[in-house]
């Protein structure tokens, strides 16, 4: 039957064939380039992931702040704060501050005195927890080396020298932005405030606490704190609008005993 | 379809390029990053320092991969979710009244005095770049990409 089959059916069959085999060359082709594609891109997924996994791990291993300071100043209550006052005080003040931040040292400028004297008297225990958070608003890390300049002077001299250097270095505070005190002046105002040259010089020189700055910097921020000034009373954070209005919310928490 | 062509090419380099910078900026200070991600007080403390060294890795990969054109669906959609999840993220801070800064490019986990007047701003513009990511995923090809060469199947 077959050699009965005329030329144009032939010749019909053979483009049928021949279109056929195209279509199975490019499912091929096709099948082919998804295959690479998939290849391709799980490759450069899987790539990509690693990066992803062993850069997180390295930060994580660079960031010691939650790393516990085997060095922590001596004279520090609740472990993170310089206190100013007696633990038996009625009220306790916790503040955070930061050395560079401009706001800290307009609080500490309306308040400092009154404050001087309520410690004075017994009224109250100032907690200060000194962050490091604004080390990249000097060039120095400034916010950094008073913090631990502030922990060396506890450490060696007692909390009413470190509450007279931390008020001098606030009286004294450096534009934000710029290089800070030097290590130098750091030490000689310790000195002003009462603490033996001998005994903070090396200390601020190698920031012997810097690991417990970082710890308290990361204790303020676990704490909820996102900023400076931050006054906590009996566990309540101070709302305030104006530094006026948080100085007069301290006095007021104070007096009410 | 040249005009498509370019948007897709201005929203590549354009996300990908403000991602890059915003990965970059935070590389210095791990601690820092971890502070701007507990500041939103969204995230369980379990995974914070997590999210906060991984974030910034991860934005300086998918913009590498958007500006060289390199899984451009893929790192679309992903560069689509991260907005979203900013974009929730700054909202609710917002609207909880947190005084924070967004922290988007570095910085962050601070106070900021003007922080409510910054929040739409930050929004808008995360909102702007949702969008471009969005037409990277629905049209990945786009010109002078990786893509092209390595994944040579039309999309």
């Amino acid at each position: 039957m077959a050699s009965k089959r005329s030329k144009a059916t032939r010749r019909t069959d053979a483009q049928a064939a021949s279109a056929r085999a195209a279509a199975i060359r490019q499912e091929q082709e096709r099948k082919e380039r998804r295959r690479r594609s998939v290849i391709v891109t799980a490759v450069a997924v899987v790539v990509l992931v690693v990066i992803l996994a062993v850069a997180t791990a390295l930060r994580s291993s660079h960031d010691t702040s939650g790393v516990a300071a085997k060095t922590v100043p001596s004279g520090t209550v609740g472990r993170y704060a310089v206190p100013a006052g007696p633990a038996s005080a009625p009220v306790k003040v916790e503040l955070y501050e930061d050395f560079m931040c401009p706001i800290c040292g307009e609080l500490e400028a309306a308040s400092r005195t009154q404050l001087q004297q309520d410690v004075d008297q017994g009224k109250v225990q100032l907690q200060y927890h000194v962050m490091n958070f604004l080390d990249r608003n000097s060039t120095s890390e400034y916010s950094s080396r008073a913090a631990n300049a502030l922990a060396v002077v506890l450490d060696s001299a007692g909390p009413s020298v470190a509450k007279k250097f931390h008020d001098l270095l606030y009286e004294h505070q450096p534009q934000e932005g710029s290089a800070g005190l030097s290590d130098a002046q750091l030490v000689d105002y310790a000195v002003q405030a009462g603490a033996a040259r001998a005994s903070v010089s090396a200390g601020i020189g190698d920031r012997r606490f810097q690991r417990w700055v970082d710890n308290v910097d990361n204790h303020a921020s676990k704490a909820g704190v996102t900023g400076t000034p931050t006054a906590v009373i009996d566990g309540k954070t101070v709302t305030w609008s104006s530094v006026g209005d948080l100085a007069a919310k301290l006095q007021q928490a104070i007096d009410a005993g | 379809m040249r005009w498509a062509d370019g948007l897709g090419l201005l929203s590549r380099l354009v996300v990908g390029g403000v991602w890059l910078v915003a990965g970059i900026l935070k590389l210095p200070d791990p601690a820092e990053s971890v502070r701007a991600v507990r500041a939103y007080d969204l995230l369980p403390e379990a995974v914070v320092p997590l999210v906060g060294h991984a974030l910034p890795v991860l934005e300086i990969l998918v913009g590498a991969c958007l500006v060289l054109g390199l899984l451009t669906r893929l790192t679309a959609a992903v560069s689509a979710l991260m907005l979203a999840a900013f974009i929730v993220g700054i909202a609710q801070a917002w609207a909880r009244h947190l005084q924070i800064d967004c922290g988007c490019f570095g910085g962050g986990g601070g106070q900021a005095p003007d922080a409510t007047a910054a929040y739409p701003w930050d929004i808008a513009r995360d909102v702007g770049l949702l969008l471009l990511s969005g037409w990277l995923v629905w049209r990945p090809r786009t010109p002078w990409a990786v893509d092209a060469v390595l994944l040579p199947e039309p999309a």
